[in-house]
Parts: structure tokens; C-alpha cells; sequence
């Protein structure tokens, strides 16, 4: 019994643990991405199309 | 930290010749691993095409197929993809052609090295990681190659920003060295042949960790970013939202490695990590729709172009499979959903609409895209490609059909029962038969699928023929990077330190007792308070550090593996730490003789693992048909385990012990031919089983590394360890004899059935009883 207790339910915490890191990345993330300057985005999502001379 | 900029125009030779050579391998292969799987789909609508030859069986072929469809086809497609768009994003030829040589020919050479001893039976008996150990050493070098020559091409670039593309790229990279490595560690008994570290219900959340990761890193991640790059070109758009792409990048990347457990969901894995599986996998839905529909609405006002360009055609369709499958993955990792098709082949529908409509469609679209660009020449016919698409699109279409259909029927037959849920409705057989006419429709679809890409090599070839391709050029303005963001100030830093903060606090207030949860509260207001107030009054650091972390691979790639490191951490430590023979309560398993590992040896190697699974779940279905749920301690010394995952036939959990239990004869007989014992029967004939010698020799060795992995099996020397086998065997073939049945002891079929008795054998063991002393003498 103490076993289960000690070294088995732990375990069930990890499951919040996941959520929490989880939820820090992506908020942090989300904000960081929506505040990122227009003219930056712009020009990144251009570099596929800049010309060539192939 | 902060980034100086100065313009120069520099001409840049590309070297295109590495992306025609993996163009090329990609296309050979994968008509090689189409039709082998078009040949094993066959083989289940007619078991006699599986030619009562080893190398021949499905069980055998199954990995060649799954092989050289995931690392030939699309690994050879994906490298072509990421060398050809990674050069032009990042203004640099790669770093070296000498490497980019060694990485084609020794990727090549691992193909070759698989398609040679898959069939020769020579296999770990892990799903989608069934290469010997040398070749898996080859990988790793491989891999190697290609991400020293990856970072050192990303190292000399003149572009200073790195656009999503090359984000994905190196998620990829990264992410497959660390699952690659981890689930393939083993301790080898020869040159051939090893024992993974892992065991039981440890082996089976690590080969699911790197199994669906597989899916997800090695076919998903780097085709997005294949998309990123060519769907833009393709559409003459840039993406509809870069935003999103962010987003959608690191959501996927940080949700996708925890998501592995749910293929094994209502199995004796800890409830715990079959609800982060199960969840996980539904957050997946949201990062995997905003990826189509960003890929999608970049064709926004590029719609009329698919009326007659194959390209977009291929794209369009790809990214739509892309969006079907990602919205079925989350639904089949839903446990009540899972319980009904688990096991079933809808799970093999849900793999090919990925496979054959994203996988296979991105690899059409962009070839059909690349080849007029890299042989100087019009592609030889556009309605071939036009056809190619259609075929292609009916194909998976009966393919993904069928297979639902089968894999729901027979999933609900499976579980149906009659007089009040006492009594089974249908037995195993008769669902096999009940399904049988649409395997016939599933291969044809295969086929069809197979013969559009047939198409789409010879159009590419004729494209090709009688062309010298050179590599292209391009002048390029190029910002030179003065001064880029370090390792040490690129993580050590506030933004970084007071996530963090708050990561740790979170977890210990949910985690800890007593004061400690308050000091916790405190810990995490604290550390909030702090970053807020030094975002307040250093703003413009914040903003430069996440600006010039967009440039900055290095930093980069480190918290992309931090990203990817945390779910494996959090997943598998516990697991191996507590779920060990010693902390067993209930039931352990009853370590294996010589001769049952011998005959085990002989059921991994001819795949039995991919039609039986050896697996009884917490359901109505499987308790009524196999017995009581399997626990953990009962496969707790399986290295590999044989959990399965997909069950052509039925399970074999407690195939030597309780109410399914054959005779010694039973066995015999049907090995030879199932059809005598089991009317309408889909399995092979083993006659080679009667003939071949059992290998004692290397019993001794195996046995050894048995106990090096803390299976407290029976030593000795070796003549004694021999001598107890053939004792073992002795007793089978006295029992044979009583049926009439005259065979020598020394036979493989005598080892296999001496391994098929000893399934389900376990001993009972009271609460907190000490370990076996033998067990822990040889844990330590």
C-alpha cells in the first residue's frame, strides 16, 4: 500500500505538470508572435518568392 | 544582441544535382514500397500468395513495405525538398558536396541493406524499427551527415532571418536523432540479432514515443515545411498568415511528442499516461487545422489555377488529406472511439489517407513542381500528371473506403454479444471472413495508387532524358550578419528564465503538500511580478531577444529540443523507473526457458507481431474472447515486447494458458496449415519451421544478455543451457508423438511451440513481497 502511495500516484501529477509547461509555451508564444512588427512578417513570408534566376 | 546589417550582391551557384539524385531514389523506391504493399494486401485477400516461402510471407514483408515507404519514399522526398528549398531560403549553396555525396550514398546503402535482411527475417520486432543493429548504427552516422551538413549550410548563410520552412527543418532533425537514438538502444547477442534495454510495458510506451513520432516528425514536420516553401512558390503568394505558421510550429512541435500513448490506450499502461495521450492528442486538432487552413487560403485567389495545373492540383488535395487525417488521428485516440478501432484496420485507413493523400500527394506536387525547374525543361506531359492525380485520387479513395468499412465491421462484430453480454457473437474467424471481399477493393486501390506513381516516374524521366541539367544561379542582395545571438545570451535570458519560473512554481503548487504549496503561490506570483516589472523597464531587450532569435539557429534548435525533450522526460522516466519486476503487485511473468527465448527469437522474426498482438484489454469484447485484462507484470520481461497493433489474427496474450489453450499437436499441425484446424484462415503456411534447425548455439549469449537486462532467467554453461533445451524439446516431441506426429527435437516448430505454451504464464505474487532473490541478484 505505501509502495502505491509513494512511488505510483506521483505519477499523476505529471499530467498538470504537462499543462502547465504546455500552457506557458504557448501563451508566451501567441503574444510574442502577435506582437511581432507587420513589416517583419511581411518580409519573412516574402523570402520563398524573392526572385531567382533559375 | 542586436544585429548590424550591410548589403552586398553575391552570385550563388546551388547545388541541385543532390536534389535530383534524391528526386530520382524517391521516385524508384517508392514504386518499390508501393509494390510490396500492394503485394502484402494481396497476400491477406489470398493467403496462398504468400508461396509457402520465408522471405515471401506477409509477416516478413510487412516491415520491407512500412520501411521503405516512410524512410525510402518520403526520406529520400523529404531530403530533396529541404536541400533544394533551405538553399534558396538561406542564400547559400551547401556547406559541403562532399557530405551531401556521403548522405545520398549512405542513405541509399541503409535502403539497400533493408530491403535484404527484412526479408531474410532478420529484425528487431519493433514496429517501423525492425532494422538490425548495424544498420541502425548507419542511420545515426547518416543522420549526422545530414544535420552537420544542414547547420554548417545554415551557418554560412547570407539570408540572416529564418523563414518557418527551415524552423520545421530542424524540428525534424533534431527530434528524430533524439527518438532514433533512445527507442533503438539494445545490447546485440551477434552481429545480427539483439535485445532492446527496454522491456514490456517500458518497450512499448518508448517504441510508441518514437512510433507515432515517427508519423509525426519524420512524415508530417518536414513536409510542412515542404509546404511552407512550395505552395507559396506554386501559388505565386507568399503564405496567407506567417502568424499562424508560428503558431502552428511550435503548438505542433511541443503537443505532438506527448501524444504517443494513446496507441496504447485501454491496454495495462498506467491510466495516467492514457489520459496525456488521449489529450494531448485532442489539442493536436487545433495547431494540425490552423496548418491546412493557412496552406489552403494561401491558394486564395489562385483557385483557377487548379482547374489546370497538376501542381496546385497535388497541393490542394494533400493539404486537404493533411487536414482529413489530423481530424481522424484526435478522434481515434478518443477512448471509447479507440476501443472500437484499435486493432482493427481502420487504424491501417487512417496511416494510408496520411501516407498515400499527404505524404504521397506533397512528394507529386512537388516533384511534378521541381522537375521543369531542374532539368531546364517543360514537363514531358501535363494531362499524364492530370491523369496521375486522378488515378492517385480514386485509388486512395477506395483504399481509405475499404479500410474503414472493414475496420469498423469488424470491430463491432468483435465486441457484439448475445444472452445479456455473457456469450460472444461472432467468432475471431468469422469477422476475418466477413471482411475478406473488401481487402480485395483495398488492393486495388493500392494499385491504382502504385500505377499513377509509376506515371509520375515515367513523366518525370521522359522530362529528364536527353537534358544536361546544370545547377542553377542566383545574384542575391545579401544582408551579411555582423553580430548574431549566442547560445548563452539566446537562453539565459528574462523572457526565457521567467517562463521558466513560472513552468516550475506551477508545477510544485500543483504537485506539493503543505506549506509547500503556499510558498509555491508565492514563488509563482513572484516570479511573474519580476518579469513583468523587467519587461517594463527593459522592453526593447525582450524585443530584440525574440527578433534575433528568428536568426539565431543555434539558441534555436536548443529550445526546440527542450521542447521535444520535456514530453519523452515527463513520459518515460517514471515508467522505467516504477514499473519494474521489483515494484511488480499481482502478477509477474514467469521468466522464459532457453528453448521458449529460442522460440520467441523464431515469432519475432516471422513477424507474427504484425497480425497477433499479445495484448488483452479492459474490454467487453477482449475479456470475453481471451480472458482477464493483461496487466502490466505479465509482459514485464518481454525485450522486445509483443504488444502488437494490429490483429489480423487473434490475440495471443494467454495463448499457453487458461480456457484458448492448445494442445502441442493443435500447434504443430497448424503451423503447417491453419486451414486444417481453423476453417477460412488468412495465415501463412511455416512448412520451413518443420525443417529448420533451432539455433542452440547462440543460446547461451542470448541468455547472457537476458540477465544483463535483469530477467532473472535460468544460466549456466553452455552445454548444460543446450542439454536443458533439447530436455525441454524432448518432452514436446514425446507428447507429439502420442498424436502421431514424428518430429526431431532439435526443429524450429518444437522451440515455437514451446514459446506459443508458455504465453500468458505468470506467477502470483502477494503485496509488497520482496522481488524473486534470483531476480534482484540479476537486476543488479
Amino acid at each position: 500500500m505505501f509502495r502505491r502511495i509513494l512511488i505510483e500516484n506521483w505519477q499523476t501529477t505529471l499530467t498538470l505538470v504537462s499543462f502547465a509547461i504546455f500552457g506557458v509555451v504557448f501563451i508566451s508564444v501567441l503574444i510574442r508572435t502577435m506582437l511581432a512588427p507587420r513589416e517583419q512578417i511581411q518580409k519573412i513570408a516574402n523570402l520563398p518568392l524573392e526572385e531567382d534566376n533559375e | 544582441m542586436s544585429t548590424a546589417t550591410m548589403g552586398e550582391k553575391v552570385t550563388i551557384t546551388y547545388n541541385d544535382k543532390i536534389v535530383r539524385r534524391f528526386m530520382g531514389a524517391s521516385l524508384i523506391w517508392g514504386i518499390v514500397g508501393m509494390l510490396v504493399g500492394v503485394v502484402i494486401a494481396l497476400q491477406l485477400a489470398f493467403w496462398k500468395l504468400n508461396f509457402d516461402t520465408p522471405w515471401l510471407t506477409f509477416g516478413r514483408l510487412r516491415p520491407l513495405h512500412t520501411n521503405a515507404v516512410i524512410f525510402a519514399f518520403v526520406g529520400n522526398m523529404m531530403f530533396a525538398g529541404i536541400y533544394y528549398s533551405t538553399q534558396r531560403l538561406v542564400k547559400a549553396r551547401l556547406a559541403s558536396d562532399f557530405l551531401s555525396g556521403l548522405h545520398f550514398w549512405g542513405w541509399q546503402l541503409i535502403i539497400l541493406s533493408a530491403a535484404i535482411t527484412l526479408p531474410l527475417g532478420l529484425t528487431r520486432g519493433k514496429e517501423y524499427a525492425e532494422l538490425i543493429w548495424p544498420i541502425n548504427i548507419a542511420v545515426a552516422l547518416i543522420w549526422v551527415v545530414f544535420a552537420i551538413n544542414f547547420f554548417w549550410t545554415l551557418a554560412k548563410r547570407n539570408e540572416p532571418t529564418l523563414y518557418v520552412a527551415i524552423w520545421f527543418y530542424i524540428a525534424t532533425i533534431i527530434t528524430v536523432a533524439m527518438l532514433y537514438i533512445v527507442n533503438h538502444l539494445s545490447i546485440p547477442t551477434s552481429l545480427i540479432h539483439s535485445y532492446p534495454i527496454f522491456g514490456g510495458v517500458q518497450d512499448g510506451l518508448v517504441q510508441w514515443w518514437y512510433g507515432h513520432n515517427a508519423v509525426a516528425i519524420f512524415l508530417t514536420t518536414p513536409i510542412l515545411g515542404i509546404m511552407y516553401y512550395f505552395l507559396p512558390k506554386a501559388a505565386g503568394r507568399p503564405v496567407y498568415s506567417y502568424r499562424l505558421s508560428i503558431v502552428h510550429f511550435w503548438s505542433l512541435v511541443f503537443i505532438y511528442i506527448w501524444a504517443g500513448p494513446h496507441h496504447l490506450l485501454n491496454t495495462s499502461l498506467p491510466n495516467w499516461l492514457q489520459s496525456l495521450g488521449m489529450i494531448f492528442s485532442l489539442m493536436l486538432w487545433a495547431p494540425s487545422w490552423g496548418g491546412m487552413l493557412n496552406g489552403l487560403l494561401t491558394l486564395r485567389g489562385a483557385w483557377d489555377k487548379l482547374r489546370t495545373d497538376p501542381v496546385i492540383k497535388f497541393f490542394a488535395a494533400g493539404v486537404t488529406f493533411y487536414g482529413m487525417a489530423t481530424f481522424e488521428g484526435p478522434l481515434l485516440a478518443i477512448k471509447s472511439v479507440n476501443a472500437l478501432s484499435h486493432y482493427t484496420d481502420w487504424t491501417i485507413g487512417h496511416v494510408h489517407s496520411g501516407a498515400l493523400g499527404w505524404n504521397g500527394f506533397m512528394a507529386a506536387g512537388m516533384f511534378y513542381w521541381l522537375a521543369p525547374r531542374l532539368y531546364g525543361r517543360k514537363l514531358y506531359s501535363e494531362s499524364m500528371a492530370n491523369m496521375h492525380f486522378w488515378i492517385g485520387t480514386i485509388g486512395i479513395l477506395f483504399y481509405v473506403a475499404a479500410m474503414w468499412v472493414t475496420g469498423i465491421m469488424q470491430g463491432l462484430m468483435l465486441s457484439e454479444t448475445k444472452e445479456g453480454g455473457t456469450v460472444l457473437t461472432y467468432t475471431f474467424i468469422q469477422t476475418v471472413n466477413a471482411i475478406l471481399p473488401l481487402y480485395h477493393l483495398r488492393a486495388l486501390g493500392g494499385l491504382m495508387f502504385m500505377v499513377g506513381m509509376v506515371m509520375c516516374a515515367y513523366n518525370i524521366w521522359m522530362t529528364a532524358r536527353g537534358t544536361k541539367p546544370a545547377d542553377a544561379t542566383a545574384e542575391v542582395f545579401v544582408e551579411k550578419v555582423e553580430a548574431k545571438l549566442g547560445l548563452g545570451r539566446g537562453i539565459f535570458n528574462a523572457p526565457v528564465l521567467t517562463c521558466l519560473g513560472i513552468v516550475v512554481f506551477s508545477t510544485t503548487w500543483a504537485a506539493l503538500p503543505g506549506i509547500w504549496t503556499g510558498l509555491s503561490i508565492l514563488g509563482l506570483i513572484a516570479t511573474v511580478a519580476l518579469g513583468l516589472m523587467h519587461k517594463e523597464f527593459n522592453n526593447q531587450s525582450w524585443s530584440d531577444w525574440h527578433q534575433a532569435l528568428l536568426g539565431a539557429s543555434l539558441p534555436f534548435s536548443t529550445l526546440v529540443l527542450v521542447a521535444a525533450v520535456i514530453g519523452g522526460v515527463v513520459q518515460i522516466l517514471p515508467t522505467v523507473i516504477v514499473n519494474r519486476a521489483d515494484n511488480l503487485e499481482g502478477v509477474r511473468q514467469i521468466p522464459y526457458t532457453g528453448l521458449e527465448l529460442a522460440g520467441r527469437d523464431i515469432y519475432v522474426r516471422e513477424g507474427c507481431y504484425n497480425c497477433h498482438s499479445q495484448q488483452i484489454r479492459t474490454l467487453v469484447g477482449d475479456v470475453l474472447r481471451y480472458g482477464d485484462p493483461s496487466r502490466i507484470g505479465e509482459s514485464i520481461y518481454d525485450h522486445p515486447y509483443q504488444w502488437g497493433s494490429k490483429r489480423s489474427g487473434p490475440d495471443l496474450a494467454r495463448e499457453g494458458d487458461g480456457p484458448n489453450k492448445k494442445t502441442n499437436d493443435w500447434h504443430y499441425r497448424h503451423m503447417l496449415n491453419p486451414r486444417d484446424l481453423s476453417d477460412g484462415s488468412i495465415m501463412p503456411n511455416y512448412p520451413w519451421l518443420e525443417t529448420n534447425l533451432t539455433d542452440l548455439n547462440a543460446l547461451p549469449r542470448k541468455i547472457e544478455v537476458q540477465k544483463m537486462l535483469g530477467v532473472p532467467m535460468k544460466g549456466g554453461t553452455p552445454d548444460e543451457i543446450k542439454a536443458a533445451a533439447l530436455a525441454q524439446a524432448g518432452e514436446i516431441v514425446a507428447d507429439l508423438k502420442n498424436a502421431r506426429i514424428d518430429v526431431k527435437p532439435d526443429r524450429e516448430l518444437v522451440a515455437l511451440i514451446a514459446y506459443l505454451q508458455k504465453l500468458g504464464k505468470s506467477e502470483i505474487i502477494a503485496p509488497q513481497s520482496p522481488a524473486a532473490p534470483e531476480a534482484k541478484t540479476a537486476a543488479k
